[in-house]
């Protein structure tokens, strides 16, 4: 569907969600390039309501036909919905289509949230350079309070099946091998001698079952001069599941952007010492280790699904082509440094 | 490199074809070509080396399995293959033969403590990170 398409459909489908509004329309829609795993676009929604002109400035969030990642819509649009609020900063959601008979896919529609920067390069640039301690204090703080929250007060556990703190890890590591083993174009000695050391030395049982984003790094939130953090987004693998799992993520060595650094911004026991305040849990290096590990096996699973969606044909565009050839071997790298063989 | 360079280069082909029409949403035709010089860098960066690359990975593999002997167990013929056909898919069809090959010696080698085990295990791990170097890129995203 073209964006002159679109915009009249999705302003259709806005005036049905708001009984109370006329003159429904929807301007100036236009792609935000990236989004690997969702069309993404902004918009101004402006309508007529109790006689008084009104305007929300909004972002969608379209399905493609193949997508990086293979999720749940629901399960990302009740995440935010959970934190909304909170002191995780996330943007509000506010419809939610399942169907595909308005815009001929599955979308979501938040509000958008203007004047802060996503983009990890500038981070480098002045004017950020002496923001990088408060911004990773705020980080891994937020990171904990994810970590710290009840998910089955919050009600996710409706959308996302709980763990058993045993066998978390097994299940996260059966889940992406096994994305590995259907979407692998060709073979990754690496790749499968980190998978055999994870099921050798598993990890100590979950002190928790928490809520773990899945994608929490540097390029997932919009931050601002002064280090601080006005959104966390993409929240598009959101589960159950041992919080360790989003540390070690965080920790993954292709987050460093060629900085010997957690996030290219401290060193990782700061990052750590930032999580384990927040987060009331604690972080046994063992066990952040072998998450750590683990998720250099599942980035590598991401950037080998996102090149099988290119090779079937699902989905040619060049975003697709981008992490495949450029993610696999720095994570290669990443997982020789964790497992210390470089 | 997966998806295959030639593959990627025809569909940026289409893509930028697509772009010179002038109604393109100029944020759609921004995203597409900058997305698409970067795949270009990359594929240039890959072209020239990606030859000798696999020759030389090749070779070193089957050394590895020459020297493991009957270690290598019924991957022990693909030593004695030879690089004569120096295209590109070719010598990335063999080279994934052999490294498919790597990952059962490398398993069947980690858990024996028998030294010769040992040492094999120690240059299956050398020649890993003399492939990762080999595939480095400039352009690398991380």
């Amino acid at each position: 569907m073209a964006s002159a398409d679109l915009a009249p459909r999705l302003a259709a489908y806005a005036a049905s969600r708001m009984p109370g509004a006329r003159d429904v329309e929807v301007r100036d829609l236009s792609r935000i390039s990236g989004g690997a795993s969702r069309q993404t676009f902004r918009f101004r929604l402006t309508w007529t309501e109790a006689g008084a002109p009104r305007e929300r400035r909004m972002i969608l969030r379209r399905d493609p036909p193949a997508s990086l990642i293979d999720t749940e819509r629901r399960v990302e649009f009740e995440a935010y919905r959970a934190f909304f609020g909170s002191r995780v900063p996330v943007p509000e959601m506010i419809w939610l289509e399942e169907g595909t008979e308005a815009l001929d896919l599955p979308f979501s529609v938040a509000e958008e949230i203007i004047g802060f920067e996503a983009a990890p390069a500038l981070l480098w640039t002045e004017p950020y350079l002496a923001s990088h301690e408060s911004l990773a204090r705020n980080k891994w703080t937020i990171l904990g309070e994810i970590a710290r929250a009840d998910p089955f007060a919050l009600g996710l556990d409706r959308v996302m099946p709980p763990p058993d703190p045993v066998g978390c890890w097994a299940r996260e590591l059966d889940m992406w091998e096994q994305v590995l083993d259907e979407d692998q174009a060709e073979p990754l000695p690496i790749t499968r001698a980190a998978i055999r050391w994870l099921r050798a030395h598993p990890p100590a049982p979950a002190q928790k079952i928490g809520v773990v984003h899945g994608d929490f790094r540097t390029g997932n939130f919009l931050y601002d001069r002064q280090g601080g953090i006005h959104g966390v987004l993409d929240w598009e693998m959101a589960h159950l599941g041992d919080p360790l799992e989003d540390l070690g993520w965080s920790l993954n060595p292709v987050w460093n952007f060629k900085r010997n650094l957690a996030g290219g911004l401290v060193p990782d026991a700061v990052a750590i010492a930032h999580w384990e305040a927040a987060s009331g849990l604690k972080a046994d290096p063992a066990a952040v280790h072998w998450w750590t590990l683990f998720n250099c096996v599942k980035g590598q699973a991401i950037w080998i699904s996102s090149a099988r969606a290119w090779i079937d044909g699902g989905n040619r565009e060049p975003i697709m082509v981008l992490p495949a050839w450029g993610m696999q071997n720095p994570q290669d790298r990443a997982i020789l440094k964790v497992m210390d063989r470089l | 490199m997966k998806p295959d360079i030639p593959a990627v280069l025809a569909e940026l082909a289409g893509l930028v074809a697509r772009n010179a029409v002038p109604d393109v949403d100029p944020a759609e035709r921004a995203g597409a070509l900058s997305l698409s010089a970067a795949l270009l860098g990359m594929a240039a960066e890959a072209w020239d080396g990606a030859a000798q690359r696999l020759v030389e990975e090749n070779k070193a593999l089957r050394a590895l399995l020459s020297d493991a002997g009957d270690r290598a167990g019924r991957n022990a013929w693909l030593s004695q293959g030879i690089d004569d056909d120096l295209r590109v898919s070719v010598l990335a069809a063999a080279n994934a033969r052999l490294r498919s090959a790597l990952i059962e010696l490398h398993a069947a080698v980690e858990g024996d403590d028998a030294p010769d085990a040992r040492a094999l295990e120690t240059r299956i791990w050398e020649e890993l990170r003399l492939s990762t170097e080999r595939r480095q890129m400039s352009a690398a995203l991380a």
